[in-house]
């Protein structure tokens, strides 16, 4: 199971099963000191790995990030 | 905010960088092995390719470009006992909070609370940075590390990029 923040990129690649969470990269399991947050998209991919039989299929987490993210959008796309 | 569009904007930025067009990976098809194990009975691991790296080991390069090092993490330590480097996100938060890329506590929690079976003996950071040598990872890289999962009979393998 793949957790994902790129949702483009996953249907590209196609791994055998994925949930995609519409989040910034550097924070697929939510924000810093958010506990249960981590542990509920925790639960989610994992629960979601014995329900997703359809290979190559990407389930979308519905949650939204709570502002808009295109500073951190700017970071990933830095080239070294 | 809609999903980023990660494709275009790369290739923008390529392209005003002057670099080549770049060749994404695209798969037709993906293979799936079935769950057959409720997942309270499940071993589970978990791979970050997010540059996260014990602070007893040689942080990552944060601009690693073909790097095929791959360290396993102890799934005792705790989120305090590392750093990360990776130039190609934004790694605030997860020096911060290592849970909000690479979940370690919160694994260790679940299986606690009995909703795993176990955590693996072995978790895995590695294919950090840019890797452009796909017929490696194909190849050589994932196929070993699949033995090693294999070894440590892991019934669920959790991937995070980051």
């Amino acid at each position: 199971m793949l957790v994902s923040t790129g949702l483009d990129l996953t249907r590209l690649v196609k791994p055998p099963r994925s949930l995609f969470v519409n989040f910034p990269m550097g924070n697929p399991f939510g924000p810093p000191g958010s506990a249960d947050y981590q542990r509920r998209i925790l639960t989610v991919a994992l629960e979601l790995t014995s329900t997703m039989n359809t290979p190559g299929d990407i389930t979308e987490l519905r949650d939204a990030w709570p502002a808009d993210f295109q500073d951190k959008v700017e970071a990933s796309l830095l080239m070294g | 905010m809609e999903p980023v569009r990660y494709v275009d904007l790369l290739n923008q930025r390529y392209k005003q960088l002057g670099f080549p067009e770049y060749k994404w990976t695209v798969n037709e098809d993906a293979p799936l092995t079935p769950l057959i194990k409720p997942l309270d009975e499940c071993r589970v691991s978990m791979l970050t390719s997010g540059g996260v790296s014990h602070c007893s080991l040689e942080p990552w390069d944060a601009f690693a470009r073909n790097d095929f090092r791959l360290d396993t993490v102890d799934p005792m330590a705790t989120a305090q006992d590392f750093e990360v480097n990776d130039s190609y996100y934004d790694t605030t938060d997860a020096n911060v909070d290592l849970n909000c890329v690479f979940p370690i506590d919160r694994l260790r929690e679940l299986d606690e609370q009995g909703v795993i079976g176990s955590v693996a003996p072995r978790l895995w950071s590695g294919f950090m940075g840019r890797i452009y040598k796909r017929t490696e990872v194909r190849e050589v890289q994932a196929p070993a590390l699949a033995a090693e999962l294999h070894d440590d009979d892991v019934d669920l393998f959790l991937l995070v990029p980051a």
